[in-house]
């Protein structure tokens, strides 16, 4: 059969994306949290000051116990249960943190939270008497002033602004099968708050063919995968996923992807998003227990990612042993070492 | 600004211990194998255990609760270096936060409502039309202007695909201003199943927006009491008190000690091995479980906490909360259930 | 008045006309054209509705008729450099380095098909099975490269399932071009029919959101099409994405029926639709004439004297003043060359 790549013209693909680029700042990143992937992956979160301290950046995050990070509230906005003003002073108040540090690029690592600064930006562009409004009642409320910040931008899209850097001077291995040498085989799973919201202004490659994290696997030895649900969602859902009775309804959207991306025999799944992360890893588990169909592959982040090209510690780093698809299996494939005897990794579960 | 040393592993924590601090745990709470049922987050807790709790909250009054809260919280030990606090990972979830977050949000109403103009805004749209909120409403009013009914919203729509919903359906009864449709459609099911993906909003041709007029819908479901009239729209209680229950106690939305294994079985049996090792995990990978300091699951400094309490009350958030309190109230009563019976009831209806 | 000499800068359907009825007053033109061959994109639809006439042949009477006739000049490979404006006529300079004195200009530029790769949820360009509708005429000629069968251009087998999607570039904001492109549903439904009458056993399906097939006979020939088997789904595409062995999956709702469906084709033609040429701004620069915010030329009243332009001397016809059928292109040439007659007469009486 003919590789699935011949279906795909590439450099047309690319004429596509570059009409959507954006700004992505060299350094002076004011560094935000995620619920989900704090929750879940904190590897991931930990990862990332590491990164930045390897390419030498100046980053920092709250500098006194009164500005403590505090989530943007999106994920309560998006459930529905946080009017839009509540929202707005939160992220307000972020904003007001970043520039008491100087700092005029705000980084997150989540991508609703990304999806919720860039909505929050929006807003004031098309209400013209809302940032007064809320200026004032920040003041009002705790003595603080805002601007909006210049750029407003995805750790990803920091990550893809050094991809090159982190490839030719800091990583120790590639995306390719170390036996022979071929390109591994990359689904890039992009958040939809990250693509879909504001494509022109916000996105690195648009809605329709998203580069930031193709770019990334790319150029780290990869080759991406197009198969037709690749824009659908998750299925997260916010309130779908997080009150029990509703996750039948991201179960089947991860189902859905599954059986689009299988033909295209995928080595592994990147994402960006948090929430994506979760529930595509996790919901293959429950696919299996209640279809029988067996996907299982693996799904890492982004900064996973990067920390196992660098040949940080899989486990005490990385973290990845408390994945739900075993990620060993790609580790083989690429032909990074682990111990998974060491004690405490508990892989005395079945894999 | 320079950073003289690495932060990434240190993230210096605001408090740290001192040489004088003494390395007795004063957990407050000592029988953490038996804890009494206002500790529990059980949904399936027996009538007699209903009972037990509900006099036991009922019997505290506001003072008490919220100082016996904050005192079992605040509660510290030295671990790894930084102050934990190990009785967070008791309080989360519990009827027992419920009732204190009650009792403290009314008193924190009380305490600043004035005239906040925020407040006022939805206190009057509630006196309103659902017509005049979507022509009105900041969000709504952005989200339609002209729809010609393409379908292309729906076209990829992921809960369209499962689900007996129809966004451009939705967008068109809302270009049709009719009063009773609209009231018909806040109290059904149907706003409820959207995924809040945005894939509509990426696609329409006029630039329409039935992404924001959802969630805008939602929102005005709840401030008019609608939502307790559909399965899915009364789960916005337990919503309320998850994500609200988060982020007025711990300013996030999830967190870290929420995704159990128990109420999780579809994450598979290597997510138990997590579930167990969790503490171990997040101290090795360089996070602060329940700690000082700031990363994952750090624990928020109190002065962080009271300046975005502020912003919340400020942005009308509190007042939606307790509406929803409300509606759940009167819901219960009709129903012969205490208000945690209630709970337990919409978490788990679907 | 035999000194008086009018250009007619393209060498299309319209500027042809326009020169043949001119040519019958005893006016000389010049016809100027920028590509080498006369004919403009007519000389690619081998039929043309309503009546499926061979538009070749149309071409080519037109062009022998022009080519025989004395008072008509040709020049093909040009395109105008530079204009000065005298008392009663222009000179005109063009990249051949010719220059040219006229009295009048008629300006018969024509159109752009939408470039398909800016609408990139299409695919076009990135799976070979997608195609746009000018290609699809390459398909359908009898005389073209593959004689007349469809053929997926991935493999070369015969493409048995068609999808034929409507509005691509046209009645959206998002990319730029708000405005219906008028023909495409009349061309589309042409297309749609020919591939039935070519072989029964293939399926057409039309993805399209109204149909507007509103000149005289048009409206039937939807009704045939629907008569011999042609599938109209009521909904505007949302993606298109490929399998591994090339079909190509395409997403809608059906509105009609109110749910989401997904198909999979053979072959995708993108019904593109249009925009004014590409010289549009130049040549309204160099004339100081207007275009709408739609890029088409503005005539001076555009019901009274649609052919009129700001500029005395301009005029204007066919596709570049709005698109139109062929036949409405033809009844323009003609009755452009009328108004300038009378324009010409007017300025010889003076």
């Amino acid at each position: 059969m003919n590789l699935p790549m011949d279906v795909f013209n590439h450099e047309q693909r690319e004429s596509i994306w570059k009409r959507y680029v954006k700004e992505i700042p060299d350094n002076n990143y004011f560094l935000t949290l995620s619920c989900i992937l704090g929750a879940l992956y904190p590897g991931s979160e930990s990862m990332v000051p590491k990164v930045y301290d390897l390419l030498g950046l100046d980053w920092n995050t709250n500098p006194s116990a009164r500005s403590g990070w505090t989530c943007c509230s999106g994920i309560a906005y998006h459930g529905d249960i946080m009017p839009i003003e509540a929202t707005l002073l939160t992220v307000a108040r972020l904003w007001s943190i970043a520039q008491e540090l100087g700092l005029d690029s705000v980084t997150m690592s989540c991508v609703t939270s990304f999806g919720i600064h860039c909505e929050c930006k929006d807003l004031y562009e098309q209400e013209p008497g809302l940032k007064d409004k809320v200026d004032r009642l920040l003041r009002d409320s705790c003595g603080r002033k805002f601007e909006i910040p210049k750029y407003i931008n995805h750790i990803s899209d920091i990550y893809y602004h050094y991809r090159q850097e982190l490839k030719n001077n800091h990583m120790k291995f590639q995306l390719l099968e170390e036996k022979t040498g071929r390109p591994l085989r990359v689904v890039d799973h992009v958040g939809c708050h990250y693509s879909k919201l504001f494509p022109e202004e916000h996105s690195l490659g648009g809605t329709d063919y998203c580069e930031v994290l193709s770019g990334m696997a790319q150029a780290w030895g990869g080759s991406s995968i197009d198969y037709p649900e690749r824009r659908h969602c998750c299925g997260m859902g916010f309130r779908q996923c997080m009150i029990s009775p509703n996750r039948g309804g991201t179960m089947s959207s991860v189902l859905k992807k599954m059986r689009s991306m299988a033909p295209f025999e995928p080595d592994l799944i990147v994402t960006n998003c948090p929430g994506c992360e979760v529930f595509l890893d996790k919901e293959q588990w429950a696919i299996y227990e209640v279809t029988g169909e067996k996907y299982f592959i693996p799904v890492i982040t982004y900064q996973e990612l990067a920390g196992l090209l660098l040949g940080w510690d899989p486990y005490e780093t990385v973290g990845i042993q408390f994945h739900t698809v075993p990620v060993e299996p790609l580790l083989d494939k690429i032909g990074i070492p682990y111990d998974a005897n060491s004690p405490w990794v508990n892989c005395s579960v079945p894999r | 600004m320079k950073k003289t040393e690495s932060k990434s592993q240190v993230c210096p924590p605001s408090d740290k211990p001192t040489e004088n601090d003494s390395n007795e745990s004063i957990n407050l709470i000592e029988d953490v194998k038996n804890l009494p049922p206002w500790f529990q987050r059980d949904f399936n807790l027996s009538k007699k255990d209903q009972e037990l709790l509900r006099g036991y909250l009922d019997n505290l009054d506001d003072e008490e609760i919220i100082n016996l809260y904050y005192q079992l919280r605040e509660a510290k030990e030295i671990r790894n270096d930084r102050y934990f606090y190990p009785n967070m990972q008791i309080l989360f979830g519990t009827p027992f936060e419920r009732e204190k977050d009650r009792r403290e949000q009314r008193i924190w109403a009380e305490k600043y409502e004035a005239e906040n103009e925020v407040i006022q805004w939805y206190k009057d749209a509630r006196e309103k039309s659902c017509v005049w909120w979507v022509e009105n409403h900041i969000i709504a009013r952005h989200c339609l202007n002209s729809c010609m009914s393409c379908g292309a919203c729906s076209a990829l729509c992921p809960a369209a695909e499962f689900f007996d919903y129809n966004p451009r359906i939705i967008m068109e009864t809302v270009q049709e201003k009719d009063e009773q449709l609209l009231v018909d459609l806040l109290k059904s099911d149907t706003i409820w199943y959207c995924y809040q993906c945005g894939s509509c909003k990426a696609k329409c041709p006029r630039k329409n927006n039935p992404f924001g007029m959802i969630t805008s819908l939602r929102q005005l479901s709840q401030i008019k009491g609608y939502h307790v009239h559909s399965i899915r729209g009364r789960q916005q209680y337990a919503a309320r008190h998850f994500w609200g229950g988060n982020l007025w106690n711990r300013a996030c939305t999830l967190y870290f000690r929420n995704v159990e294994s128990e109420t999780h079985k579809d994450f598979g049996p290597r997510f138990e091995a997590y579930d167990k090792a969790r503490d171990d995990f997040f101290t090795r990978v360089g996070a602060c479980p329940d700690s000082e300091g700031v990363l994952s699951g750090r624990k928020v400094h109190p002065e962080t906490l009271d300046e975005v309490r502020k912003l919340w009350q400020m942005g009308g958030a509190l007042y939606m909360w307790e509406l929803i309190e409300e509606a759940a109230k009167n819901q219960a009563q009709e129903w012969g259930m205490t208000i945690d019976e209630y709970h337990d009831k919409v978490s788990r209806e679907g | 008045m035999s000194q008086q000499r009018v250009l007619i800068v393209g060498g299309g359907v319209t500027g042809l006309r326009a020169a043949l009825t001119l040519d019958d007053f005893g006016i000389k033109t010049t016809i100027l054209e920028k590509t080498s061959q006369l004919g403009g994109k007519v000389t690619g639809y081998s039929k043309v509705f309503p009546d499926f006439r061979d538009g070749k042949k149309i071409v080519c009477d037109l062009v022998d008729a022009v080519s025989n006739s004395a008072g008509i000049e040709i020049i093909t490979e040009s395109t105008i450099n530079d204009v000065q404006k005298r008392s009663g006529h222009y000179a005109m300079t063009f990249t051949n380095d010719d220059v040219v004195d006229a009295s009048a200009v008629i300006l018969a530029c024509g159109f752009e098909t939408f470039d398909a790769t800016k609408q990139g949820e299409y695919g076009y360009g990135v799976y070979p099975n997608v195609i746009t509708s000018v290609e699809l005429e390459n398909f359908l000629d009898h005389q073209g490269p593959t004689k007349g069968k469809l053929l997926r251009p991935i493999d070369g087998n015969p493409a048995k399932r068609i999808a034929i999607i409507f509005c691509v570039g046209s009645r959206n904001k998002r990319i730029g071009n708000p405005y219906c492109s008028r023909i495409c549903c009349s061309y589309s439904t042409k297309q749609a029919i020919e591939i039935k009458e070519l072989d029964t056993e293939t399926s057409v399906t039309c993805f399209y959101m109204d149909i507007r097939t509103y000149g005289r006979g048009f409206e039937e020939m939807y009704q045939y099409a629907q008569d011999i088997g042609v599938k109209y789904i009521r909904g505007r595409v949302s993606e298109c994405s490929s399998l591994p062995n090339g079909d190509i999956q395409v997403r809608a709702e059906n509105t009609l029926l109110g749910r989401p469906v997904q198909g999979t084709f053979d072959l995708v033609s993108l019904s593109v639709g249009m925009t004014p040429c590409k010289d549009a701004g130049k040549i309204s620069q160099l004339f100081e004439i207007k275009q709408g915010h739609d890029g088409f030329f503005v005539a001076a009243d555009e019901d009274i004297h649609p052919h009129s332009t700001t500029a005395e001397g301009v005029f204007i016809a066919g596709s570049v003043t709005g698109l139109k059928p062929i036949r409405d292109c033809l009844l323009d040439g003609a009755s452009v060359a009328g108004e300038v007659a009378s324009y010409l007469r007017k300025l010889n009486n003076k």
